[in-house]
């Protein structure tokens, strides 16, 4: 379960978290990007049927 | 949750983070929990982390009220440390506000080795005694959980990152900016300033443009989606350590040395002869040996010679000076004597910080927060009367507004034949003041006063009074 704040942290402020975290942290943002890429070409076929 | 003893008062800057609230009780400064944030300080009293950032001086002094009183709505009841006297983020100088972010970045680093973080990495949550910062935003600590990404980065970099970037790279007081926005200054506001060959600064090209840019590009993304992604991706704790590693070390190479500036040389450049000098020195220690004040304020405290001896009296001082650059002076010299009574403040008493926030309450108003039993004006009032063209009449007003009644107001009048008088007159048209005369200062202070004692300085242009302000 994913636990909300009481701050809004920001989804932008998030993501950036990776990439200044050095190399790992840029890795985790290549695969974070990769994995969205490949969701949305996985939904492409459906959301034209 | 709401607190339901008529004898509490609700501090008005403590409803973001609803899971707990402080307020004041008898003199108290007490903070309540919730059930769940009890719980979380449950588990923070038990860590050695925390017992050792207390023993350090670096988090504001809190225990538990046991049993948890009754007549409160609250699971658990924190009692704080009275901090002596509330400031904000934008009366900082440049180097209080980086030893502020560094003092967080350490708190938080300390706190995710032992398995917590910060819900929160905001500027607000940091006070001082004297000259040396102070985390006071007990109620902001929690467990960590794994994969999750700082949720106070944004704060950070809103309030204390940006701030320090334009100070340091652009040479851009940040106390307006800070003062005109209570959540600090957002990215994209950022990167119009630094654009073009300014993205090649330390700290900007990430924090400021991609970050600025992530921010645009998700939007509409909701903060629990992107959480999961990036768990799922393989975010780990190790990499919000490196985040907060990388922040202290940007942080650390914000130092922006103070430059010269107008007021800085002016102890040495305002002509003060050996026996005038003296003679002002003793005046004050006297009235501050008479007085012992709790709270001494010295208005216009240059470079805090006259506060330094107003705290070998007053259990505090808050030495005020609208130079940030002279304040940066002071703070450095104190900071590094490791005072602990004298608080340095940025403010141009001609404009002091307004109530701001929710309600114009959230941010007290200066005046609100610094009534003395002692204030020092020395070699202000005609600044403020000539200068800036306020009323004499006004100008003790102000004077006595922050003067606790019954306490103490020495202040000097500067007869308008002195040669810095003549200075700030010849820059206006004859005859504007005529009633700058020593005469009419009198009258207006003996109309909220007693006047305990009168001083001419050798030069014979300027006067000192000891007044004592009605209550």
């Amino acid at each position: 379960m994913t636990h909300l704040a009481y701050l809004d942290a920001g989804s932008g402020s998030l993501i950036v978290q990776a990439v200044v975290g050095g190399v790992a942290g840029a890795a985790v943002a290549v695969k974070l990007y990769w994995r969205r890429l490949m969701a949305r070409f996985r939904r492409q076929p459906t959301d034209r049927s | 949750m709401s607190v339901s003893d008529a004898a509490a008062r609700v501090e008005p800057g403590s409803f973001r983070d609803p899971g707990n609230r402080v307020f004041h009780r008898r003199g108290e400064v007490l903070r309540g929990l919730d059930e769940r944030s009890a719980g979380d300080w449950r588990a923070l009293a038990a860590s050695d982390f925390f017992r050792d950032l207390l023993d350090a001086g670096k988090l504001c002094g809190t225990e538990e009220l046991v049993p948890t009183p009754v007549d409160l709505p609250w699971a658990a009841v924190l009692r704080h440390e009275r901090i002596p006297v509330v400031s904000h983020p934008y009366e900082w100088s440049g180097g209080m506000l980086r030893d502020a972010a560094l003092l967080h970045l350490e708190i938080l680093r300390s706190a995710l080795v032992a398995g917590f973080t910060t819900k929160d990495g905001s500027a607000y949550n940091l006070q001082w005694r004297g000259a040396s910062p102070v985390f006071i935003d007990v109620g902001s600590f929690e467990p960590a959980r794994d994969g999750e990404p700082w949720a106070g980065y944004r704060q950070f970099c809103q309030t204390l990152l940006y701030p320090l970037l334009l100070q340091a790279h652009l040479g851009l007081d940040f106390q307006p900016w800070l003062r005109a926005r209570i959540d600090g200054i957002e990215p994209d506001q950022m990167r119009r300033l630094f654009s073009g060959a300014r993205r090649r600064h330390a700290g900007v090209l990430t924090h400021v443009h991609l970050h600025g840019a992530l921010q645009a590009r998700h939007a509409q993304a909701s903060t629990s989606d992107v959480r999961a992604q990036l768990r799922d991706a393989g975010y780990s704790r190790e990499l919000v350590l490196a985040t907060a590693r990388g922040l202290e070390k940007l942080v650390r190479r914000l130092d922006a040395r103070p430059g010269p500036s107008h007021w800085s040389d002016y102890q040495r450049t305002c002509a003060y002869s050996v026996p005038d000098r003296s003679t002002k020195e003793s005046f004050v220690d006297r009235a501050a040996a008479v007085t012992m004040p709790g709270l001494a304020l010295d208005l216009g405290a240059n470079d805090g010679r006259y506060a330094r001896i107003a705290a070998r009296h007053a259990e505090y001082v808050v030495a005020v000076e609208q130079d940030p650059t002279v304040v940066d002076v002071l703070y450095r010299a104190l900071r590094d004597e490791g005072e602990r009574r004298i608080l340095p403040l940025v403010m141009d008493l001609a404009d002091p910080s307004p109530g701001g926030g929710w309600r114009s309450v959230e941010r007290a108003a200066f005046a609100d927060r610094a009534r003395s039993d002692l204030v020092l004006a020395l070699a202000l009032v005609h600044h403020l009367a000539i200068g800036r063209n306020v009323p004499l009449d006004a100008v003790l007003d102000q004077f006595a507004t922050l003067t606790t009644p019954g306490g103490t107001l020495v202040v000097e009048f500067v007869h308008p034949e002195d040669p810095m008088a003549r200075r700030l007159l010849a820059n206006k048209p004859d005859g504007l003041f005529p009633d700058y005369r020593r005469e009419a200062f009198e009258a207006l202070l003996v109309a909220r006063g007693r006047i305990v004692r009168r001083v001419e300085l050798p030069s014979g242009t300027r006067t000192l009074y000891q007044v004592v302000i009605r209550g």
